[in-house]
């Protein structure tokens, strides 16, 4: 029976380390070494962390009306 | 600094939107949450020292009132049983174990953290957090999106520090797996 972490394993551990900050153990790493697909998997975790934390630059905005009734509702604050 | 509560919806409106947007997935709920942050940053204002914008000061407040929507939201919203099962992030393995080669992640070619900077990216991303269940979305948002730690997260969540690992692995596989058939080989996938 191999001591290396399955792929399944490493998908879940990969995931817990970014949260918990607990560094990846030797087998995780060795099985990092050998596996492409789960280095994609360690990849794609960090650029979606890395992506989601910008301020988006595009996207909807406020429609008028709702830019309205924001006036109408600070109105007596100022 | 404009003193007029009224003229930052015109200033900063748009951008304090679109924030809290992607972040709540509920317009009504976001354009609250911008009366609420412009209304603090009115009383507060003479605590605003200019040592950053006006608009990174007001995305600071709204980050509060953010975390607080999703508490509160977490709290009235008890988790969904039917949540519960990892049979679909599951169904990705061979017995378990190794990725089956249909569900194995794809190569996002070269330089995948440029091509996550495009607003096409942007769009992709937004309709794959759209598609996620609100409670693993409501994770997502608080830990990688607002940076909160995972233990004070868990807590707003009201749920043990295991199950929030449980939300996030959930989330991560499926935006990850969203975006590779929506964006980056849709082709492929």
């Amino acid at each position: 029976m191999s001591l290396l972490p399955t792929c399944r394993d490493v998908s879940r551990i990969l995931s817990d380390a970014r949260d918990t900050g607990r560094p990846l153990g030797l087998h995780v790493r060795i099985h990092l070494g050998i596996c492409a697909v789960c280095r994609r998997v360690l990849a794609q975790f960090a650029i979606l962390g890395a992506a989601v934390k910008k301020a988006p630059q595009s996207g909807p905005a406020l429609s008028s009306e709702a830019k309205d009734r924001l006036r109408r509702a600070l109105d007596g604050h100022s | 600094m404009t003193t007029d509560p009224a003229a930052w919806v015109d200033a900063h409106g748009d951008r304090l939107f679109r924030y809290a947007l992607s972040r709540i997935r509920d317009e009504r709920a976001a354009e609250d949450l911008i009366q609420d942050t412009l209304i603090v940053a009115f009383k507060s204002r003479d605590k605003f020292k200019g040592e950053s914008s006006e608009l990174t000061w007001m995305i600071g407040i709204l980050r509060n009132k953010i975390f607080e929507h999703l508490r509160r939201q977490s709290r009235e919203v008890p988790l969904d049983p039917s949540e519960d099962g990892d049979e679909r992030e599951d169904a990705n393995f061979e017995n378990g174990r190794h990725w089956k080669p249909e569900h194995a992640p794809r190569d996002w070619g070269n330089e995948p953290q440029h091509k996550a900077e495009s607003a096409e990216f942007s769009a992709a991303l937004r309709g794959c957090l759209d598609a996620l269940t609100p409670n693993v979305a409501r994770a997502f948002v608080l830990r990688e999106m607002e940076g909160v730690g995972h233990r004070e997260c868990a807590e707003a969540m009201g749920v043990p520090p295991a199950r929030l690992a449980v939300l996030l692995y959930r989330a991560r596989m499926r935006l990850r797996r969203c975006l590779e058939r929506n964006h980056f080989a849709p082709e492929a996938a």
